[in-house]
């Protein structure tokens, strides 16, 4: 299949570990990839080497055939890119700046830009250094967006957004990904990859971790539970029956894959007082998936006592 | 070449600014016209033997006794360096710096144009305001004494000594906006500009106060502004003209290729 997007082996080293080291992957025509991994991986630093805003040392970036410091200007015909870091030109009013953005591409038609304005019910005629996260947020994905272009380069694209307004950009992904666009999406939130994403790859301290399948990701992804039992007996008689667990006094935390039912039905034999139930991070989830230094089950309950608070 | 969407989005943006040098340079100008009015021209003079340091300092002097002179010294000397000096600093730096330091860069260079094109617009914003305020300033003289003093100016010697000026403020345009090409940050940017234009305003102060300090005249670029040899009509004062003319599109153009090529933060 071909390959829009394609970054080989390159390398931009900024010191003490910081930059990108010797990173390769292809973004195929028509997938949505999720661009994943902790704060500081690496992420933007490819990003605005995809953009063409700084070179890498050494390797090379290519979407859709071309360089992408060399041609940057021909590439973004076919681009259209949403910033992680949000900062528009604060004299402006919204709607001016959209406008302003719209005739520097050369568009001529607003259209497809008002019809995004309604979808994320966003009233963009108030000063944007006024403007709250989300609103300027949604002005992003306006100008991302609005050219209708074939590839799309989104970093932390739903960061800002209130859950509704997460879910409608869902939705406008899933409708991009039918009408065949390529999209790279960098993110931390798992629900918004899971449900968007064809594939992902995984970087940590500027290296590549892995390349994976949506699929392969969801079936490895547990869940953490905590219940508590109505006596301790009860509590410790079930954490010697079940694997990944803390107790304290009735109640017991562990982490659940895929033997959800097995767990269930050996607690179900025991009186239950109250059970919670959490699904694992983007964060959590690297973590355990691909670094084997698990935290020990104290930790875990620490963690989570101190989320309660 | 040019962008003309930034291009006209900038000069609109800026005009709020242009405007309030503007004024400022046109209370000055009318104000001095006036008072050359011989009696007025007089009380000057008594002021400047009262304080002779601060008024050589300022470079007025021995402000001669034609309108020409007595504008080109209470003026050219040092207001007209002064108050644009200010404008390029601020102008240079808001046209770049300011847009990568405060990352919205992106959507200006998220178009289907090559990057240079985007300080060439820049500069060329620049440059169109400071050719405007010499047009100005140069206009509103001479309007200004032929109504209070028809035929009393020199004009063909008054429009060198602004070809002059102009190639002065490209000079501070080039200092001013080359750092504002190179720097992430824009208050360094500023900084830097404003260090070398306030470093050469000071110099010639100092140099002109006494003799003892003469020879600072050799190391501030102000001295190639030779006002004294335009209103003779001396040819020397083309060649340190024609330096600060090419000295600053040097550096202009110095910019405008290095941002093209230079990694930025956004």
């Amino acid at each position: 299949m071909e390959h829009l997007i394609e970054i080989h082996h390159i390398t931009k080293d900024y010191g003490r570990q910081r930059g990108v080291f010797d990173l390769s992957f292809q973004v195929k025509k028509g997938e949505v990839l999720g661009f994943l991994g902790p704060n500081g991986a690496g992420k933007t630093t490819t990003i605005r080497q995809l953009l063409g805003f700084i070179k890498p040392d050494s390797g090379s970036l290519r979407i859709s055939g071309m360089d992408c410091f060399q041609d940057a200007d021909k590439i973004q015909n076919y681009l259209g890119y949403l910033p992680g870091e949000t900062a528009f030109i604060d004299s402006m009013n919204g709607m001016e700046f959209i406008q302003f953005v719209a005739k520097m591409k050369g568009m001529k038609d607003l259209g497809r830009a008002q019809e995004l304005m309604s979808r994320f019910d966003l009233n963009p005629t108030g000063k944007i250094k006024k403007m709250s996260k989300g609103m300027k947020q949604k002005i992003g994905i306006v100008c991302a967006f609005m050219q209708d272009p074939e590839i799309l380069i989104l970093d932390e694209p739903t960061s800002g957004l209130d859950p509704l307004m997460q879910e409608q950009f869902v939705n406008l992904i899933l409708q991009e990904k039918k009408r065949g666009k390529t999209i790279l999406m960098s993110s931390h939130i798992f629900e918004e990859v899971e449900k968007t994403c064809d594939r992902a790859v995984i970087i940590r301290n500027g290296r590549l971790v892995a390349v994976e399948n949506m699929e392969t990701l969801r079936s490895n992804r547990k869940k953490i539970m905590e219940i508590t039992f109505q006596t301790s007996e009860m509590a410790s008689a079930f954490a010697s029956k079940v694997l990944n667990v803390a107790c304290e006094k009735n109640t017991v935390i562990l982490n659940v894959g895929m033997e959800l039912d097995e767990v269930i039905k050996k607690a179900a034999v025991y009186t239950i007082m109250d059970m919670n139930v959490r699904t694992q991070s983007l964060e959590e989830f690297f973590l355990h998936f691909y670094h084997h230094d698990m935290p020990s089950n104290e930790e875990l309950f620490c963690s989570l006592r101190r989320e309660e608070k | 070449m040019i962008r003309v969407i930034l291009y006209r989005r900038e000069i609109k943006a800026n005009f709020i600014l242009f405007l309030i040098f503007a004024g400022v340079l046109t209370m000055y100008s009318v104000m001095i016209v006036m008072m050359f009015d011989p009696k007025l021209g007089d009380s000057l003079r008594m002021m400047s033997e009262s304080m002779p340091e601060i008024f050589a300092a300022f470079g007025m002097a021995d402000v001669g006794t034609t309108l020409l002179e007595f504008v080109a010294g209470y003026l050219y000397g040092m207001l007209f360096v002064a108050f644009p000096g200010v404008f390029i600093i601020i102008l240079a730096g808001r046209l770049v710096a300011k847009y990568v330091d405060n990352g919205s860069m992106v959507y200006l260079l998220t178009v289907p144009k090559k990057r240079w094109s985007f300080v060439l617009t820049q500069a060329a914003v620049l440059v169109t305001y400071i050719a405007l305020m010499v047009i100005y300033v140069t206009g509103l003289i001479l309007i200004t004494s032929h109504i209070l003093f028809p035929d009393e100016m020199e004009i063909k010697e008054f429009f060198n000594l602004n070809i002059g000026l102009f190639g002065l403020l490209v000079f501070f345009a080039g200092v001013c906006f080359f750092p504002s090409c190179l720097c992430n940050d824009s208050k360094r940017a500023t900084g830097i500009g404003a260090g070398v234009i306030i470093y050469s305003i000071l110099m010639q102060m100092i140099a002109q106060v006494g003799e003892k300090f003469e020879n600072l005249r050799l190391i501030t670029p102000l001295t190639l502004f030779q006002i004294d040899n335009f209103l003779i009509g001396k040819q020397e004062a083309w060649v340190g003209c024609g330096i600060l003319y090419v000295v600053g599109i040097l550096f202009i153009v110095a910019g405008i290729v290095i941002f093209h090529r230079r990694d930025l933060p956004i």
